[in-house]
């Protein structure tokens, strides 16, 4: 509730292990036992007494002879080593490691080696500080180099594993070769064995980017370059060393040399953030009192000062802030330099916050002016048309954005057409959907052993390599079955819902370029265009389509750009009085070439039925055996109704006769009676 | 002239009207006795005026008497006949009630659709817009801006689909936030939903697309005591009943304190069962307060306003709502699924 998440508690050979998720911001102070132990105390309000005060540690017995002279170390990159620290050990005994710690560094998931590699693991553990142990007396030159790699240069780790190197890699070498992986993996050649004699701790500081870079490139991730690569406080390297070197001493034997080799050209000082405590207030939202305030940050180790009154020379500026804040309490607050992740007063008032507890914050309201949310009507539109066509029994589904190599190829998509993904999960992922409608069809393949009633659509992003439009949104939709016409149907009643009107349907003239036009069946489809513009597509899939899936029968589809859609759907819907006058209705039959197209027949009718005829229904359209061939016969309900007066049947049988006149005057046209 | 006997004319006529069992039947006893050409009694009445004047009067009295009589019982036995006409017509025509109902052929909503919908709705009632963003995003507004360096071990948080054209498919609808502040002064109250992706492997409960419904409220004074006040509201609303839920610490680059919210368990209310591994609570969302930094990329002055963001995946507040044990069901296009909403 105060810091972080006990995913698991397990017994583990007699003892507990927790496995606690420490989020990465608190990686640097956190990754370690001793980090863990620091928050619990605070949490709880405890005093902690840690196993490596310097008191303790100091009580070790360092030798006459200097470190200085078993080894040199150099860092040709400060930038890349912010500090290398080393101590020496002589004369100790490498042997198998006492049953407490093998068995402490079992239950955290390490295999227990030799005595000093356990210690160098055991301390990292502890203090969140990686170390590494060099056999002194392989160090050739009695020296270390913190360098980068030569191009191609060659190392061999601990685990037997070749790497080829390069130049933005950095290692410790000594005057010949690299010996380990900075701040990753020790190398083979000082490893320690039951020989050694005089070890070489470890106890280095390195760029965080610079380890996370190379972890990466070799791809190479240990319990170091993980700590690494979070970042950790400079100031560690040398309490961790110093509690390596009394370990060992303690259980290995041997006489640490005199003093540190300490290359630490910088030295980080903690950071000093002014907290003002109405921001605390204000940000959290409950006034929690200064002393309570003062005790967390004191509990977590932050150093605290009353702020100095400002002087004048500090700038009118400032004066100015304190000025508008004077009743306001000030302090400055000292950040003990383990904490990376404080370097504002949002961080100090998080720490805050999460100690006292989020749960003792009252919910209040947000006083806030009274701005209504504004409509959105690309959502609007989309909410409209999602609902006819679920009234219009279509189901929707969901899809993934993306393509696999089966959909490019079936649907004849060209290199470059396609975003491709630079990293699938898998083949089907390889690149992003420029359709809805491969995964659609993949769906009615899906249904399609258990039922044959298939309706559904998506409203979703497709995406182009190109500049602009790169991605928009497309309403498409499948229907199962010879479903031409109640697909023109339902686009038919959307589009009408939408308050779009003067839509028709032309026939589709493929153009060579377009490959993604192939899946139409070239007889029937149909541009659906309004205003002269092209707004999508209905048509039955080509059965060269349909044959690369487990799909008998025909599927009929529509394809429909939604930007566009939204751009011209109108909320604005007039009412058309209802005629107070009886109307009538006339049937008509028409025998006409198989080609002519029913919205020829249908215009003549109306251009000369004039404003009499209220509507026209086509009721029939047949092509048999009876009939003579290459015909069709196509029969129409004719509503005829005056906006003026009760039509009488004279004046009825005078239009229908001029219409009957009309249509017969095309060749080929036979009305029948 | 004929001679009349009203008393057995009425005998046989009430005889007649009772034996009667049909509409038509009935009918024509009407015809017989009352019918305006031939009816007996018809005939009796006209003839009247051949009688004497005491003899009309007395007559015609008690044909009109016996006229009016008939006429009742005519209609009484019209009402019977046919109300047994009726009850005959409706025994014959007897339905099985507990035969099944012929369904309507209905569509179905996407239930991250409906769920959408409801997230929206309560948040419109609480002043946000709804606000949309590209799906293919640039790093800059996906990592960068959110204070999610390159090279930093925070961006392992956010497995990434990385695309060949220079974009990234976003990891989270976050990038909306510094898009819309960009573009709009505070005071600002938002919600940005859209599809979202995660580079890695799916099973039960993870997926690699998400669906993800940002949150974004600003002003001059705008506090975490404000953001429990508002989510609150929304769970209340959302669940129908009251569910408590709680915040705990987390880490997120954008937000400065940062939350996780896990609400008290639906399925048990808290006492602890396998959909929340004995816990009692349930992880719904990540929140926290606006980074001084994510205001300083959107283009605002970190010192003049305050905020709180909040992301929230609708996969998992719509398996939680219908008790759905298999995130990879939204996107499977499965028939079976989909027509249950």
């Amino acid at each position: 509730m105060h810091f972080a998440e006990v995913e698991e508690v397990k017994r583990a050979q007699g003892d507990f292990a927790l496995n606690i998720d420490v989020r990465p911001n608190r990686a640097g102070d956190c990754f370690s036992h001793l980090g863990i132990v620091r928050e619990i105390a605070a949490i709880l309000k405890l005093k902690t007494e840690l196993p490596f005060t310097e008191a303790k540690v100091k009580k070790r017995t360092e030798s006459s002879s200097p470190a200085k002279d078993f080894i040199q170390v150099e860092v040709k990159d400060k930038n890349a080593c912010p500090r290398y620290s080393a101590r020496v050990v002589n004369f100790i005994k490498v042997g198998p490691s006492p049953k407490w710690l093998r068995d402490r560094l079992s239950v955290c998931g390490l295999r227990p080696i030799n005595n000093i590699v356990d210690i160098a693991n055991y301390v990292m553990l502890e203090t969140g500080q990686p170390l590494h142990a060099f056999d002194g007396e392989k160090m050739k030159g009695g020296k270390i180099i913190v360098r980068y790699a030569k191009y191609r240069e060659k190392i061999v780790t601990l685990d037997e594993q070749r790497f080829d190197l390069d130049s933005d890699i950095l290692v410790i070498a000594d005057a010949e070769k690299p010996v380990a992986i900075a701040g990753i993996k020790g190398g083979k050649l000082p490893e320690i064995d039951k020989k050694t004699k005089t070890v070489i701790i470890e106890s280095a500081n390195f760029n965080s980017q610079i380890i996370r870079q190379g972890s990466k490139k070799l791809n190479l991730k240990t319990d170091a370059s993980l700590r690494f690569e979070h970042g950790i406080d400079p100031n560690l390297t040398e309490p961790a060393l110093d509690r390596a070197a009394s370990l060992i001493q303690k259980v290995a034997g041997g006489k640490i040399a005199r003093g540190l080799v300490d290359i630490y050209p910088k030295k980080v000082f903690p950071k000093i953030i002014r907290l003002n405590l109405d921001y605390v207030e204000s940000l959290l939202g409950i006034k929690i009192p200064e002393k309570e305030i003062r005790d967390i940050l004191e509990s977590l180790d932050f150093k605290i000062k009353n702020r100095v009154p400002p002087q004048r020379d500090e700038g009118e500026e400032e004066a100015e802030v304190l000025f508008a804040h004077k009743k306001s309490k000030i302090l400055d607050v000292g950040v003990p330099t383990r904490r990376l992740d404080v370097s504002l007063p949002e961080d100090l008032i998080e720490e805050v916050g999460r100690i006292y507890g989020y749960d003792k914050i009252e919910a209040v309201f947000p006083t806030s002016s009274l701005v209504p949310s504004k409509r959105n009507l690309d959502v609007f539109w989309k909410d409209v048309a999602k609902d006819i066509l679920k009234e219009a029994g279509f189901t929707e589904v969901y899809n993934y954005s993306f393509f696999g190599e089966r959909e490019a190829k079936s649907f004849g998509y060209k290199e470059g057409e396609l975003i491709e993904v630079n990293n699938p999960l898998s083949q089907e992922q390889k690149n992003l959907r420029t359709s809805l409608i491969p995964n659609l069809l993949k769906n009615v393949e899906k249904n399609f052993k258990r039922t044959k009633e298939i309706s559904i659509f998506e409203l979703g992003k497709i995406f182009k390599n190109q500049k602009t439009e790169g991605e928009k949104n497309m309403l498409s939709g499948v229907l199962l079955g010879d479903m031409f016409f109640r697909a023109k149907g339902v686009i038919d009643s959307l589009l009408n819902k939408l308050g779009i009107s003067d839509v028709w349907y032309d026939e589709y003239k493929p153009t060579p370029e377009d490959s993604k036009l192939s899946i139409w069946h070239p007889q029937k489809c149909a541009e659906i265009k309004t205003d002269g513009k092209e707004i999508g597509f209905l048509g039955e899939v080509s059965p060269r389509i349909i044959n690369n899936f487990d799909i008998q029968g025909k599927v009929v589809l529509f394809d429909i750009d939604f930007e566009k859609l939204s751009e011209l759907a109108s909320e604005e819907h007039e009412y058309r009085p209802i005629s107070r006058f009886p109307s009538a209705v006339r049937d008509i039959a028409v025998l006409v070439p198989r080609f002519i197209k029913v919205e020829e027949v249908l215009n003549k009718i109306y251009d000369s039925g004039g404003d009499l005829i209220r509507d026209v229904d086509l009721f029939d359209i047949y092509e048999g055996e009876e009939l003579p061939q290459g015909k069709k016969n196509l029969a129409f309900h004719i509503i005829f109704q005056s906006k003026t007066g009760t039509l009488s049947s004279e004046e009825i049988d005078g239009i229908q006769n001029k219409i009957i006149k009309i249509l017969e005057l095309m060749p080929e046209w036979q009305v029948r009676k | 002239m004929v001679k009349i006997n009203l008393k057995t004319l009425k005998i046989r006529a009430q005889k007649e009207i009772e034996k009667t069992g049909t509409p038509e039947g009935l009918n024509e006893v009407f015809n017989k006795y009352l019918g305006t050409g031939k009816g007996e009694l018809t005939l009796v009445l006209r003839s009247l005026g051949k009688l004497s004047k005491a003899e009309k009067v007395k007559i015609g009295r008690e044909a009109n008497d016996l006229k009016k009589i008939l006429r009742i019982q005519f209609d009484q036995k019209e009402k019977s006949l046919k109300e047994k006409l009726h009850k005959e017509v409706e025994e014959r025509e007897w339905i099985d009630v507990s035969a099944p109902g012929k369904k309507p052929l209905f569509g179905h909503l996407h239930p991250l659709t409906i769920t959408e919908r409801k997230v929206e709705e309560i948040f419109q009632g609480m002043g946000f817009s709804v606000i949309e963003g590209p799906e293919m995003e640039s790093e800059w507004y996906n990592f960068d801006a959110l204070n999610i360096p390159k090279d930093h071990p925070a961006r392992d948080q956010w497995d990434t689909f990385y695309l060949r054209n220079g974009l990234l498919l976003r990891t989270h609808t976050s990038p909306n936030q510094v898009r819309y502040m960009e573009k709009n002064q505070p005071p600002l109250r938002i919600i940005v939903p859209g599809t979202c992706y995660r580079h890695e492997a799916t099973d039960a409960s993870h997926e690699s697309q998400l669906f993800q419904i940002e949150g974004l409220m600003v002003d001059k004074k705008i506090s975490a005591a404000n953001f429990k006040a508002t989510v609150g509201e929304f769970f209340r609303r959302f669940f129908g009943k009251d569910v408590s839920f709680r915040l705990r610490p987390d880490f997120f680059p954008f937000t400065e304190p940062s939350f996780d919210i896990s609400i008290s368990c639906v399925v048990c209310g808290g006492k602890g069962c396998s959909a929340c591994k004995e816990t009692g609570w349930m992880e719904v969302a990540g929140a926290g307060m606006v980074h001084p930094n994510v205001f300083k990329n959107s283009g605002l002055n970190p010192k003049d306003w305050q905020g709180w963001a909040f992301g929230f995946g609708l996969e998992r507040l719509t398996m939680l709502k219908y008790k759905i044990d298999d995130i990879r069901l939204f996107r499977s296009g499965d028939l079976r699924f989909l027509q249950q909403f």
